[in-house]
């Protein structure tokens, strides 16, 4: 048995574990106390506000920091006692594009490939390959200063894939960009998928909805909800709200609805019903009945933004 | 590999940042041409001085006749008393007098026969004239130690020292504008590396297996080779100017070299405290700056107050001046720089290994 599937029976088909993972900066706890279970070849994506502590967590992952308590094992592998074997076998894309700006995109990726000790030969196949899996083959020559932001987000995960690392750490890949660029990265991350294991933070919902087979919501330093998308948004189920667009909508019929609902708020002619148990037929009769005249009505489908509010009673900020 | 890598990537840096090449190199060229242009040429300045001769020995009637006479620069007129030349001084019709005071003779006789000697000067200038008189002074001081130090005519000295009969501004200045281009290597040594830091390049590179001497190796490679590269661009261009080289350039490029490291540790060290480039670059400036001044870049630090003087020599510029100017201007040896020498090496191990300890300390936090 060689030595990588020894480690892999040790580890089972786990790529990333977290052990009480903990940070404390000046008193100020930054990440509280994660225990994360990622399997090989999972997308595994951080979700939460600026501020939550995901950048820290994948700096700790990544070797960049220690923890104040806890551990984590990459591939087996324990960032504390072996932070060069981790080394070896991540590749980070991180939030800041740190790119060699007057170096051209083959030379930003040839540093990094030449660091982790890849051959001339090799080297030169890889960033081909990676050069039109991105899109940027016409541009392999000139200097990266003159990129856009989406250009330069690209090749930022490049630099990380170029030595075929077995886990990948995204930090905000699509920080700042327009939707147009934003699509085009969630695209090269899909075709990741299932070959690499991927840690990703966004603050995006969006992103962590499209991108990733399981979500966990960050929030002050801590992982309040756990989960794949459907899972997490069925825990909102349990209360539903409706939308309804009528007119009428006096005191006499907000006060009859509030006095049926457990919450109703109405913003000119649209009233929001919020409750366990909402029946379509029955919200629009007793609309009638108190006097108001339907338009319209809906039952709003629940969002990742609605799994964080009702989790941390806060939104969550852009 | 990884520091040749590092070291490649941090050269391709600079050389195709034009804004960074620009200064690095341009800055002290411009300065070169400049000073260059309105100092050198056929148009050397004239200086008249007084001479009262107290001594009238064969000696002293030699310095006047055979050195201080023979200076391009000075137009030289015998008086008898002072009396007479203060008031030509007062006149402006002379910008200085020197009085050589009685035994000067012996104490140069004594000099040369290895004997304790105690050579004084009195000099008299009109000090209005602030750039002239730093010239005079310059110029006497040169002459004066170039005559005390020589046998002639009697017999060889083993380790002659030449006798720079045409020493102008351009020679005066080019040394002191090399180590001011070699003070531009704190910010230009600095940069790079607040830069990566602030950038998140340096992180990235740190998610890598490189390890921290890879990382201080790299970096110091690349600042090695745009030192070495900007000692022969500016020695080559105070050489095109009109700077004479008379000493040994060798000697002189390793002098260069040792200001070139001590440059690097600072802007190591600089580059360390600072989390952005926006205080690095500042820091860096005002290091260098008043530095540049009070080591003696533009004008002589011999005209500076004593306390201001034991600031300048307890940093590494002022020594390779001093040492610079008097291998390529006066033909100094190793012998006679030795201690300006040794404190160029000390002063370059002591703060590569601050900048080492705090880069060290830097990554790791």
């Amino acid at each position: 048995m060689t030595s990588r599937r020894a480690k892999q029976a040790k580890t089972g088909d786990l790529a990333i574990q977290t052990f009480n993972l903990t940070k404390t900066f000046n008193g100020l706890v930054a990440v509280d106390g994660i225990e994360l279970n990622i399997k090989r070849g999972e997308l595994f994506a951080l979700l939460g506000p600026n501020g939550a502590g995901k950048t820290t967590t994948i700096n700790i992952l990544c070797c960049l920091l220690k923890p104040s308590q806890g551990t984590a094992h990459i591939m087996g592998y324990d960032i504390l006692k072996q932070p060069f074997k981790v080394k070896e076998i991540i590749g980070v894309a991180p939030q800041e594009t740190a790119i060699s700006e007057h170096l051209n995109t083959q030379e930003n990726m040839s540093l990094i490939g030449r660091i982790h000790g890849i051959n001339a030969k090799e080297l030169k196949s890889r960033s081909q390959q990676l050069l039109e899996t991105m899109g940027l083959e016409s541009r392999a020559k000139d200097q990266v200063r003159k990129f856009s932001g989406g250009m330069k987000r690209r090749l930022n995960i490049m630099m990380a894939l170029i030595h075929n690392p077995g886990v990948l750490f995204l930090d905000e890949p699509t920080l700042g960009l327009d939707p147009q660029a934003r699509r085009a990265i969630w695209e090269y991350i899909t075709q990741l998928k299932r070959k690499k294991t991927i840690l990703l933070t966004t603050h995006y919902m969006d992103e962590a909805d499209f991108l990733a087979d399981r979500i966990g919501i960050m929030d002050e330093g801590k992982i309040v909800a756990l989960g794949t998308s459907q899972e997490l948004k069925a825990r909102m189920l349990e209360k539903n709200t409706m939308i309804v667009s009528a007119r009428n909508l006096t005191q006499q019929v907000i006060d009859e609805m509030r006095s049926r609902y457990a919450e109703v708020s109405v913003s000119g002619e649209t009233m929001l019903i919020t409750d366990s148990r909402l029946g379509f037929r029955t919200i629009v009769d007793r609309l009638h009945s108190a006097g108001a005249t339907v338009r319209s009505a809906h039952i709003k489908e629940p969002t990742l933004e609605d799994v964080f509010l009702h989790l941390t009673g806060k939104e969550l900020r852009e | 590999m990884r520091v040749w890598e590092l070291c490649k990537r941090n050269l391709k840096e600079t050389y195709r940042d034009p804004l960074a090449l620009g200064f690095l190199l341009g800055f002290p060229l411009l300065f070169m041409l400049i000073f260059g242009a309105i100092f050198s040429g056929d148009e050397t300045p004239k200086f008249a001085i007084g001479v009262i001769d107290k001594d009238n020995t064969p000696l002293s009637q030699a310095f006047v006749t055979e050195a201080l006479a023979k200076v391009s620069a000075l137009k030289v007129t015998t008086y008898e008393d002072t009396a007479a030349a203060l008031k030509d001084l007062t006149f402006g019709d002379l910008k200085a007098y020197i009085i050589i005071p009685s035994g000067f003779g012996q104490q140069v006789s004594n000099n040369w026969q290895g004997e304790k000697a105690d050579i004084t000067l009195e000099m008299t200038y009109d000090e209005s004239d602030v750039m002239v008189s730093e010239q005079l002074i310059s110029i006497i001081n040169a002459v004066a130690r170039a005559f005390a130090r020589i046998e002639i005519p009697l017999t060889i000295d083993a380790n002659p020292i030449h006798i720079e009969t045409k020493i102008n501004y351009v020679d005066f200045m080019g040394p002191g504008i090399i180590v001011f281009g070699l003070l531009i290597l704190i910010p230009t040594s600095a940069r790079p590396i607040v830069r990566d830091k602030e950038k998140g390049f340096m992180s990235r590179l740190l998610t890598t297996p490189t390890r921290p001497t890879d990382f201080i190796l790299g970096y110091s490679l690349s600042m090695v080779g745009i030192t070495l590269a900007q000692i022969i661009i500016f020695i080559v261009g105070a050489w095109a100017i009109g700077m004479d080289i008379v000493g040994n350039l060798w000697l002189a490029f390793l002098i260069f070299f040792l200001t070139g490291l001590c440059s690097i540790g600072v802007g190591m060290v600089i580059a360390s405290l600072s989390k952005s480039e926006n205080q690095a670059e500042p820091m860096a400036w005002l290091f260098s700056m008043p530095l540049a001044t009070l080591s003696g870049c533009w004008f002589s630090s011999d005209m500076m107050p004593s306390y201001i003087r034991a600031i300048a020599y307890a940093f590494p510029y002022a020594h390779s001046i001093d040492a610079s100017r008097g291998i390529l201007i006066r033909g100094a040896g190793l012998e006679a720089v030795s201690y300006d020498f040794l404190f160029l090496i000390g002063w370059a191990v002591v703060i590569f290994a601050i900048g080492v300890i705090l880069f060290r300390r830097n990554m790791r936090s």
